[in-house]
């Protein structure tokens, strides 16, 4: 499935007037392809999944899937949240079956199916805990669980991984490029990290601060399994970390006022921004 | 975070009763009047054992029963009617809140005239006092489905039937669980209440009789009994119940 945003307008009312968070956004998704968003904090990326799942409308614009408009939410369209949003009545197993419930699949083969998700998130051992008693990264790995349960055709992906260590991360980078490659579902992943988009995405979209424009598309035409050191992997790192920093520096402009002072802002390879930083 | 030892949170309960035993003793020496703990100790012992004071009781009980189950049928079936149909919202809801707002007592004088000096004069009061608290937490409860779990579950594909009783309802359960543990206080009140007027044989009705002979220290164990069954309940059920399922929700 294509998904596409086309010159889509979106602001939210605030303390009595509006905020304008994404002005003329145009991205799209081919069937199939990965691509990554990373841009500034609170310049509207999950407003972006929203959008694309169904549960935001856009104030002007159209979200298209295969060209026919966007009405609400369906599994087809499966959403990893930034915050776990699990069912805390639910157990693990619970949690993970439920999406395959809903589709109406028989007990025995929804277990089957939870489960072998459940092992791909290395939470076999917990199946029988209740959210609450999770740490924040095995929620999220339950969430990732839930939702590739599901197979949909487009996977949503909100900062998936950022709440993991580096070594789970990596794992699960691995086997999420895994299934991509077996079953190529069309995948839309927000991130901070500038790394993990370069390593992951066939195309990375830069977002500026609010409101919301797209300052870059990186084309990345590695074949994967990339090394980290690789020169033209660098290279697109640097050119992101570029267009980010400019970002960056006003949003914290905006947030904390002018009486902060920035040092120049350099563009080539700024030292303390080192390519696997998060943003 | 609790920084006393947890031989302190035992005994604390236990330190509180001790406490006000002992004051009630020192009130009953000071005052010769007042009986002492352990001669009202005594005549709930013997009233206990007595097979007619029993019978009384378990009518309290078998009234409290049937009035209960009610409540929780009413109370919840019209809570969820008013929280998922618009209509019966705008006819029952403000009604709901009305019914709630009336003491259990305040509806005696109704049911006798309506049932007579009758048991189920005794049951309507029970289902009146206490159905109202239910239906305004059910109700509650059903409308706030957290956004972030209504989002989660809408894309995954739940909708209609399905996302009501596998989400709405699910997630109404820690508020249907209050107003439950809140309707046995209020339908115990009631049932005192009730058995007081109607005079049908009960505990309420022993504790009018008593009053009429004047005998304070029967008067002060038929209390004493009526606080401990009120608390003995709400502590071994509804506060177990209403922890376990806080708990499981991760809200405790
Ligand atoms: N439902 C809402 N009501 C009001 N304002 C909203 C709503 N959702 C988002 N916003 C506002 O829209 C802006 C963008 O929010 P969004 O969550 O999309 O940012 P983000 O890019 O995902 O940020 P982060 O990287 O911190 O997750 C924020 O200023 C936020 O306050
Ligand atoms: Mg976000």
């Amino acid at each position: 499935m294509q998904v596409e945003l086309r010159h889509v307008f979106k602001s939210f009312p605030h303390n009595g007037h509006v905020v304008d968070v994404l002005h003329d956004v145009s991205l799209t998704v081919a069937a199939g392809e990965f691509v990554c968003l990373v841009g500034p904090t609170g310049c509207g990326k999950s407003t972006v999944i929203h959008l694309m799942a169904g549960l935001e409308r856009p104030d002007r614009g159209q979200v298209l899937v295969d060209g026919t408009p966007v009405t609400g939410p369906d599994p087809s369209r499966c959403v990893v949240f930034q915050d776990a949003a699990l069912f805390p009545w639910l157990t693990v197993l619970g949690n993970v079956e439920f999406g395959l419930r809903m589709a109406g699949l028989e007990r025995a083969k929804r277990r089957e199916r939870a489960l072998e998700y459940l092992r791909l998130v290395h939470l076999s051992r917990f199946t029988r805990a209740y959210p609450h008693q999770l740490s924040g990264g095995m929620r999220q790995r339950v969430a990732i669980a839930r939702a590739l349960a599901l197979q949909p055709a487009v996977l949503l992906m909100d900062e998936p991984f950022a709440a993991l260590d580096a070594q789970t991360r990596a794992v699960l980078q691995n086997e999420l490029l895994e299934i991509w490659e077996l079953a190529r579902p069309t995948i839309f992943f927000v991130t901070h990290n500038v790394r993990e988009a370069t390593g992951l995405a066939d195309r990375v979209y830069v977002a500026s601060s609010r409101p919301s424009q797209l300052r870059d598309v990186e084309r990345i035409s590695l074949p994967r399994p990339r090394h980290a050191e690789d020169p033209v992997l660098l290279a697109h790192q640097h050119r992101i970390l570029g267009f980010l920093g400019e970002e960056i520096e006003k949003v914290l402009r905006e947030e904390l006022g002018e009486t902060v002072h920035f040092p120049e802002a350099q563009h080539e390879t700024p030292p303390e921004r080192s390519p696997g930083m998060h943003i | 975070m609790r920084l006393l030892p947890k031989r302190a949170t035992f005994l604390r309960p236990l330190q509180a009763v001790a406490f006000l035993l002992g004051l009630w003793w020192l009130t009953a020496v000071l005052v010769p009047s007042w009986p002492s703990p352990w001669r009202v100790a005594a005549i709930l012992g013997g009233s206990l054992s007595d097979p007619a004071f029993q019978t009384a009781l378990a009518g309290s009980a078998r009234r409290m029963v049937i009035g209960y189950a009610l409540v929780m049928v009413v109370g919840i079936g019209f809570g969820l009617l008013i929280g998922r149909i618009p209509l019966v919202d705008q006819v029952l809801g403000s009604f709901a809140v009305a019914v709630h707002a009336i003491p259990g007592a305040a509806w005696v004088p109704l049911a006798i005239l309506w049932f007579g000096m009758t048991e189920r004069a005794v049951v309507f009061t029970i289902l009146l006092g206490a159905a109202g608290i239910v239906m305004v937490e059910t109700d509650a409860g059903i409308r706030e489905v957290p956004p972030l779990i209504r989002r989660a579950a809408q894309t995954l594909g739940a909708r209609g039937v399905r996302y009501f009783w596998f989400v709405v309802v699910p997630a109404a359960t820690p508020k249907v669980v209050n107003g439950l543990r809140l309707a046995w206080a209020f339908g115990w009140r009631a049932l005192m209440a009730g058995e007081l007027l109607t005079s049908v044989s009960g505990l309420g009705q022993r504790l009018n009789a008593v009053a009429k002979t004047g005998a304070l220290d029967q008067l002060l164990a038929f209390m004493l009994l009526i606080a401990l069954i009120g608390v003995a309940v709400d502590g071994l059920i509804f506060k177990r119940l209403e922890h376990a399922v806080r708990v499981r929700w991760g809200l405790a």
